[in-house]
């Protein structure tokens, strides 16, 4: 306005002092020159206060945006803070989306509204599947525990107790219907398939076993009856094949004792069996028989002691596998000794070699192996299969056998055979007797003595005792009242059992083999009879008179009649009739 | 199966009481007597105590054969043993008499005659 006024008297000056011609120019420029300041000023005037204006209003909105951003930030601090960890905590407990929203302050904001909307059903689905991956999670581990548990029970218990009833011999069906299987068990279907295989593999191994057992008693039986052939042709034929016979017969007897061996591990049962007590001198003799080196072995045996039939196989069988591996692992020219003795709580034989010590492993494995542990097939070693068949035959018959050092530098085996394997004292006495029933009577009640009292006969002169009561008693077996006190029942039955024409008796536990045994003996001592003597009595004194002859004409027969036998035979009919 | 009665025999085999020996020497032929000398003794084996005792009087070889139930050839082997410990004697028969004591074959055929002419 100033500026206007300014110009104004400035043009009102120009004007006044312009001269009289320039006047009007001057007047017009001036007003002309002041019409273009005042609109200038006007326009500058108008845009000034439009600028200040929207500068007014820019600033105003500038504090509204700042309010609001606060706001914002407020709230979004808020969110943050308070609202989204009690949404979390919220859904966390199960609640639903809306339900969580709804009792949360939720952000005036719809971007924030928005963003918490979009999360807290995130949310939700993340804690839904939480859940259901947590449940799932625990039921799949019940299930691991419920199947540790069984199969631990399978482990445990039933797989070794469906082994046991299979071995038993129960079927595999039955084996399996025995077990209430839970519903759903995975294991049914293994433990069904095992089971089955193996009550197959077992019934195969059985199977094996019998029909090995069979074919063995076979053989067995082979053996024994080409024993008994041998022995005929033995007293047969003469010195030329004597030999031979008596080679083979070594052979057929080895080939025993192997199937008898094998016999027994599978279950069998031995080719012989004695129905008679058979004493140890025997049983010794019988054994060493049966191995290849019979002759390093060296028995020393002074006892009269006898086995009882039922065990004597078992016991012979026994001792030949001891004297065999003694034999078979000493030096080939060493000997094996073989002592018995008898003591109270039964006979002890000691079968001692020279040879190696045993290592200590292997007097393990030997020991083991007579104790009878090793029963089963499968674990039996390849060879020495011997020991196993020891171990079974001690534990059948209670006999303790026991490996140490030997004092001559090799193995000592002990074995206690125990007083219930040893027949009674007084049954073999007697049978003694009778056994030499050809000599006079006179002549046996000496012979006799020396027979039941050894001990203390010794190398005593021939002259007869006076009267002494044991030879009494062996003496007058014919009279069963007398004896009746000191002979067992078996050996009186076997005097009296017999009908007045010579036909047996037989008396139960006999077999029908002796009873035959015994009518041919008495047939043979009663060729002529002594009048006058009952039935009972005629064979034992019958025999004092005819025995001799029946005795001579007997070896006779025997050797002469079966042609040349290289036994002198030629000669024999000359010196009866000569003299 | 077999029913025959095998087992009533002994188990002992005929080569462990001989020792597995087949051949026996020739000091006794079958008749050759037999007497023991001695009485047997504990220890020994069971058949040389069978033979001391069954030879107390003098016995014939194939007469204890026949007793013992033993061939002949076991026999002489366990005869021979006894002998040879000295524990029995034996008693060969008379020997046949010598050719010279023997009548004259001549003497024979005369004898001959005559009784066929007789």
């Amino acid at each position: 306005m100033t500026g206007l006024l300014l110009s104004a008297a400035a043009a009102g000056t120009a004007v006044a002092t312009a001269p009289a011609a320039a006047r009007t120019w001057t007047m017009v420029t001036a007003v002309a020159a002041w019409c273009c300041v005042a609109v200038t000023v006007l326009v500058f005037a108008l845009l000034l206060r439009r600028t200040r204006r929207s500068a007014d209003s820019k600033d105003a909105e500038v504090v509204r945006l700042t309010a609001r951003s606060a706001q914002q930030s407020a709230e979004s601090a808020y969110l943050a803070n308070v609202t989204v960890p009690a949404l979390v905590s919220l859904l966390r407990k199960g609640a639903g989306a809306k339900e969580a929203q709804e009792q949360v302050n939720l952000p005036t904001d719809t971007q924030l509204l928005e963003i918490v909307q979009v999360f807290s059903s995130a949310m939700e689905q993340v804690v839904q599947h939480a859940a259901s991956s947590d449940s799932e999670l625990r039921r799949a581990r019940e299930e691991l525990a419920q199947v540790n548990q069984e199969v631990e029970q399978v482990t445990r218990a039933l797989l070794p107790d469906m082994v046991t009833r299979l071995r038993e011999g129960n079927s595999a069906d039955t084996v399996l219907a025995e077990w209430e299987w839970p519903p759903s068990s995975l294991l049914r279907a293994p433990v069904e398939v095992f089971v089955r295989d193996l009550a197959r593999s077992e019934r195969r191994g059985a199977a094996a076993q019998v029909a090995s057992a069979r074919a063995l008693s076979r053989v067995q039986a082979k053996t024994v009856s080409m024993l008994a052939d041998l022995r005929d042709m033995q007293e047969r034929h003469g010195e030329e094949v004597f030999g031979d016979l008596l080679k083979l017969d070594h052979s057929t007897s080895q080939l025993g004792l192997l199937t008898d061996r094998l016999a027994l591990l599978m279950g069998g049962r031995s080719s012989r069996a004695w129905n008679k007590p058979i004493v140890m001198e025997s049983i010794l003799r019988g054994a060493a028989g049966r191995i290849a080196a019979y002759q390093r072995v060296r028995l020393h045996c002074s006892t009269s002691a006898a086995i009882s039939g039922f065990a004597a196989e078992g016991v012979m069988h026994l001792i030949a596998e001891l004297m065999d591996n003694a034999a078979n692992f000493s030096p080939p020219i060493d000997e094996v000794h073989v002592y018995v003795d008898e003591h109270s709580a039964g006979l002890v034989v000691t079968i001692e070699d020279s040879g190696l010590k045993m290592a200590d492993a292997a007097m393990r494995h030997a020991e083991e192996a007579v104790a009878g542990h090793m029963t089963d097939l499968a674990s039996l070693p390849g060879t020495r299969l011997g020991l196993a068949v020891v171990g079974g035959l001690a534990t059948k018959y209670g006999i303790s056998v026991n490996y140490r050092p030997s004092s001559r530098g090799g193995t000592g085996v002990v074995v206690l055979l125990p007083r219930q394997l040893l027949a009674q004292r007084r049954d073999t006495a007697p049978k003694k007797t009778s056994a030499r029933p050809a000599v006079a009577a006179a002549e046996s009640t000496r012979a006799a003595l020396p027979e039941t009292a050894p001990a203390e006969g010794g190398d005593a002169p021939l002259s007869p005792p006076a009267s002494a009561p044991t030879s009494a008693a062996a003496l007058a077996p014919s009279s069963p009242a007398a004896t009746g006190e000191t002979l067992t029942p078996g050996s009186s039955a076997r005097r009296a059992a017999a009908t007045p024409n010579g036909l047996p008796v037989r008396a139960p536990g006999r077999t029908m083999a002796e009873a035959e045994q015994d009518r041919r003996d008495r047939r043979a001592g009663a060729e002529p009879p002594a009048a006058g003597d009952t039935p009972a009595q005629a064979p034992h004194v019958a025999r004092d008179a005819g025995s001799r002859f029946g005795a001579f004409h007997a070896g006779r027969t025997s050797t002469g009649e079966d042609g040349p036998s290289g036994t002198g035979a030629g000669p024999l009919p000359e010196p009866p009739s000569a003299q | 199966m077999t029913r025959r009665p095998v087992d009533i025999g002994d188990p002992d085999r005929l080569y462990t009481i001989t020792g597995g020996r087949s051949r026996a020497d020739d000091a006794f032929d079958l008749v050759t007597l037999i007497v023991s000398e001695s009485a047997p003794r504990a220890g020994m084996q069971s058949e040389h105590a069978r033979i001391l005792d069954l030879c107390r009087h003098p016995t014939a070889l194939v007469e204890i054969a026949a007793e013992m139930k033993l061939p002949i050839t076991v026999m002489r082997i366990l005869l021979g043993d006894l002998l040879a410990m000295g524990r029995i004697s034996a008693r060969h028969p008379p020997p046949p008499r010598p050719q010279a004591a023997l009548p004259d074959s001549a003497l024979l055929l005369e004898v001959l005659h005559g009784l066929r002419n007789l």
